[in-house]
């Protein structure tokens, strides 16, 4: 059942233009989807409408069939949480989670009895008595993240909740969010601009970039195939590199690059919209841990200029004829050094196609 | 809200302040364009031959920068010895040196007059130690305004410049010696570049001060400045130049204020490292350590003896200063009056209710139009902030002025009575002097609070009047509280507005009543409301800063 449609929503602000474009969306019930793009994308606009924080330029906004377009917050059933936590200062931990509740006229046993649960689930029991400016980030955040699930909203709304919190933090309140994922949770709509959370977590995912939408899928599909070059950019570590098409068959397509090399790959891995004709401008996604060190010479030559160690990897760039290409070598295959000769072979069932650079 | 409730909001907000702040103002200017032809009391105004009338635009100019000059070198020098070294007795210095904040406006000046003026103390003290004539030593005119100007003014500049300094950390100055700066080099290029906004917003403030200064000139006989020219020439029914001369006090004002609000908000330099708190270097050197406590020990005296000077005339028998150093006879009866006669008590009772009252409805105003300011978008923003923070730039005089010159007719204002004359008046007049101070002190917290706080509460369920009631109030508390504190005191000491307003003398508030007193020679009954005016200020200090340490526990 679809939870929450946007249609064509659009939101223009007076200085920062059209920030979000046209919009449609539709979110399924338990559904944790998540809004991800660089910052400025308009994807936390979009959540604000959604919250009903931002009132929409155009566009309408429905909850299962009800149009909420002109609701006020109040009156649209969502627990929102905010990338500052946005705690009440002048209340205590219980005080803050029981708002809601109150606010609902909760009998009192009953309020009690959910805040205990509630701060329990975000591992805080006990602590609700304290105030909240004593507690560390990552325990604001749980404590915001109590206090908008105990009303039991049908929809959860988080705003770059974890983006305030240190690294291992970061690791350890997302592991407690998917531990959160039950059957009954409400369905919930995460923006990110971290990919590792985005894919870690959500059942699909939306790529946003300047106010439109790029892709919906699962973090699969948008890994493995990316709709547009900037999803494919955007995602993970993928050279796009130009090249045009030289033949077609049923079962395979073969590329040639600006310096006459040619790869021949499955014509099923492409975007939709690009076309598979001889002569036609392509984008090839060779992502970095999709080449290997070749013995002899490999599909692409180059000299490495930079190696970053990273524990199980190296991250090298090595410059070859088709341009700068990003690797990533696994540390047991041995030392690499800047200034180094390499080949790099290219496992071609991992390649991809994308509509081909914007001509300039 | 929803936009009907917003619009009905900010209608009624509209008219309030063209009702009472807005348009006296204007009909001030249309007043002043009445005279034979419509610039002929202009023309008069910036003619010199037409004698101190011609002179008040540039005597008012020249006190005010000589004010700024003198109170600004006083402040910065004070500010930079007591935030950067450390010296015994540092920290009682750092109190007493805002004690001329507790001054009430008008006592304070007295004491000033009867302290260095004829016949005063000082001169007295000085002439019979010499054995010269003591009137050669008192001060009197533009030494005497300047005198007042200067040591109820420093603190303008010893608070922003302190503040500064506090801001700015070590590691700037390190930087610059380990670039091989010398000390004078890291003053020059470093620390008092970082001073100048401080020193600038000081200075306007100062001279803005200046401008409107009334008390000071009055009591020593000076009259070349606009605010006494509108008073003589109301006096002498000359309408269009009085108003005049308001217009051109209020253009002043203005530009003063408009040239403020750009200067705030343009640079405030703010130290980007965290934590630690700033060194301080300790004084060593015998030497220098005892000049430092010279200096602080005379300057100490120096600011307490005005405050001590109230004291001593609330204690003496009115009539028995004539001819020596200080009054001859002391008593009590004038503080026991003060509780115990109803015609004493009287004008306390009526400072502390109209000041009530207007604080009632300052907070009201100011807080809607703070929140109005803060959290919603709509046109005319720009002329909305200025409309409220205009009482705030207008010297009392002028405020007064419109105020008595609207009302002195029926008007849909005053719900069709004439308010001149009646108790009305002056509460109306407080109101709207010291709405900008809750105002002010208001939008200051609302800037600090997280928009996204009330967010919150929406989300969770709660309609804009309960998170209003519930979460936004409660977290501006601490900020209207001391706004509104702020404007009561004001209102305690409050003189050159009330002067001009003419109440009927059983409605006469404090400094009114100071005022007739102390011109009938009855020094002692006037010096114990004085007491009542300081010891009101140092109550609603301690106040404030309950409130305000409050306010930081609840900032996250």
């Amino acid at each position: 059942m679809t939870v929450l449609t946007l249609e064509k929503l659009t939101k223009v602000f007076p200085r920062a233009g059209r920030v979000v474009d046209s919009i449609d969306l539709r979110i399924e019930s338990g559904e944790f989807f998540t809004l991800l793009g660089p910052s400025g994308c308009g994807k936390s606009t979009i959540l604000r409408m959604v919250a009903g924080f931002e009132e929409p330029t155009d566009g309408r906004i429905l909850f299962d069939r009800r149009d909420v377009t002109t609701e006020p917050p109040n009156r649209r059933s969502i627990g929102f949480v905010f990338q500052n936590y946005a705690l009440f200062p002048h209340l205590s931990v219980a005080e803050n989670v029981v708002f809601g509740l109150r606010v609902k006229k909760v009998p009192r046993a009953e309020a009690e009895k959910r805040v205990a649960e509630a701060l329990n689930d975000v591992q805080l029991a006990g602590l609700g008595p304290e105030r909240v400016d004593r507690l560390s980030g990552g325990q604001q955040q749980r404590v915001a993240l109590a206090r908008a699930l105990v009303i039991r909203p049908s929809l959860l709304l988080l705003d770059e909740p974890l983006s305030n919190l240190d690294a291992k933090l970061r690791e350890d309140t997302r592991a407690m969010l998917r531990a959160l994922r039950s059957s009954n949770s409400p369905t919930t709509v995460y923006v990110t601009h971290d990919q590792a959370e985005a894919m870690g977590m959500s059942d699909r995912v939306a790529v946003l970039n300047q106010g439109k939408i790029h892709q919906v899928a699962t973090p699969e599909e948008i890994y493995e195939h990316p709709a547009t070059r900037f999803v494919a950019d955007f995602i993970g570590r993928n050279n796009v590199i130009d090249a045009t098409v030289s033949a077609v068959s049923e079962k395979t397509v073969t590329v040639r690059f600006r310096d006459g090399i040619e790869v021949t790959m499955d014509p099923a891995n492409r975007a939709r919209g690009v076309l598979l004709t001889p002569g036609a401008r392509v984008g090839v996604c060779v992502r970095a841990e999709s080449m290997r060190l070749a013995a002899g010479n490999g599909t692409f030559s180059g000299i490495v200029t930079d190696v970053e160690y990273a524990g199980p990897l190296r991250t090298c760039r090595v410059q070859t004829s088709v341009g700068d290409l990003q690797v990533e070598v696994p540390s047991s295959a041995g030392r690499l050094v800047k200034g180094q000769s390499v080949g790099l072979s290219v496992i071609e069932s991992a390649l991809h196609l994308v509509e081909p650079a914007a001509t300039t | 809200m929803n936009r009907l409730a917003k619009i009905g909001v900010l209608a009624a907000l509209a008219l309030i302040l063209w009702g009472y702040i807005v348009g006296p103002l204007v009909g001030t200017f249309q007043r002043s364009i009445t005279g034979a032809t419509p610039l002929a009391d202009y023309i008069r105004f910036f003619d010199f031959r037409s004698g101190v009338q011609g002179e008040a635009m540039l005597g008012s100019l020249m006190i005010s920068v000589l004010s700024v000059i003198t109170s600004g070198v006083i402040g910065v020098f004070l500010a930079v010895i007591l935030q950067r070294w450390d010296f015994p007795l540092r920290r009682v210095c750092q109190v007493l040196v805002l004690v001329p904040i507790a001054l009430p406006p008008l006592m304070g000046v007295a004491a000033f007059v009867k302290l260095y003026g004829l016949g005063g103390t000082v001169p007295q003290l000085v002439g019979n130690f010499f054995g010269t004539d003591p009137n050669s030593y008192a001060i009197e005119g533009l030494a005497g305004v300047l005198l007042v100007h200067t040591l109820t003014m420093y603190p303008y500049f010893y608070l922003t410049v302190s503040a500064a300094l506090e801001q700015s950390d070590d590691s700037l100055e390190e930087a610059a010696y380990s670039l091989g700066a010398t000390t004078f080099q890291t003053w020059n290029r470093v620390i008092l570049p970082m001073l100048t906004p401080a020193i600038v917003s000081g200075a306007l403030l100062t001279f803005m001060s200046s401008m409107a200064s009334y008390t000071a000139p009055l009591l020593f006989n000076v009259d070349y400045v606009m605010t006494r020219q509108i008073m003589s020439a109301d006096a002498n029914a000359e309408l269009a130049y009085s108003s005049v001369v308001s217009v051109m006090l209020a253009v002043v004002s203005v530009s003063f204020l408009i040239l403020l609000r750009r200067w705030e908000g343009r640079s405030a330099y703010r130290s980007q490292s965290k934590g630690g708190g700033r060194r301080r270097q300790r004084v060593t050197n015998p030497a220098t350590k005892a000049l430092i406590l010279a200096i602080s020990l005379v300057s100490t005296i120096f600011l307490i003896l005005p405050i001590a000077m109230i004291f001593v005339l609330a204690f003496s028998v009115d009539g028995s200063w004539r001819s020596a150093a200080l009054p001859s006879e002391y008593t009590t009866r004038n503080i026991i009056k003060l509780f115990t006669d109803s015609a004493n008590w009287a004008p306390i009772q009526n400072s502390i209710v109209m000041s009530a009252i207007a604080v009632c409805g300052a907070v009201l105003l100011g807080v809607s139009c703070a929140y109005v300011l803060g959290r919603m978008s709509f046109r005319g923003k720009t002329a909305f902030d200025i409309a409220i923070m205009l009482p705030w730039a207008l010297p009392g005089t002028v405020v007064a002025f419109n105020l008595i010159k609207t009302f002195n007719v029926p008007s849909a204002f005053s719900f069709g009575q004439v308010l001149v004359g009646t108790y009305a008046i002056v509460p109306l007049a407080y109101f709207v002097r010291f709405s900008p101070l809750v105002f002010r002190s208001t939008a200051a917290s609302l800037s600090q609070l997280d928009p996204t706080i009330e967010e919150a509460a929406r989300s969770l369920g709660s309609s804009w009047s309960y998170a209003f009631r519930k979460i936004t109030l409660p977290l501006l508390y601490p900020g209207i509280a001391a706004g509104a504190l702020l404007a009561f005191v004001n209102g305690i000491g409050e003189f050159v507005a009330t002067i001009l307003l003419h109440v009927h003398p059983k409605y006469r508030p404090l400094s009114i009543a100071i005022f007739d007193e102390f011109y009938r020679g009855n020094f002692g009954t006037a010096a114990a409301w004085g007491v009542v005016q300081v010891v009101l200020v140092l109550l609603v200090v301690i106040l404030t800063q309950r409130v305000q340490s409050q306010g930081t526990i609840m900032k996250l």
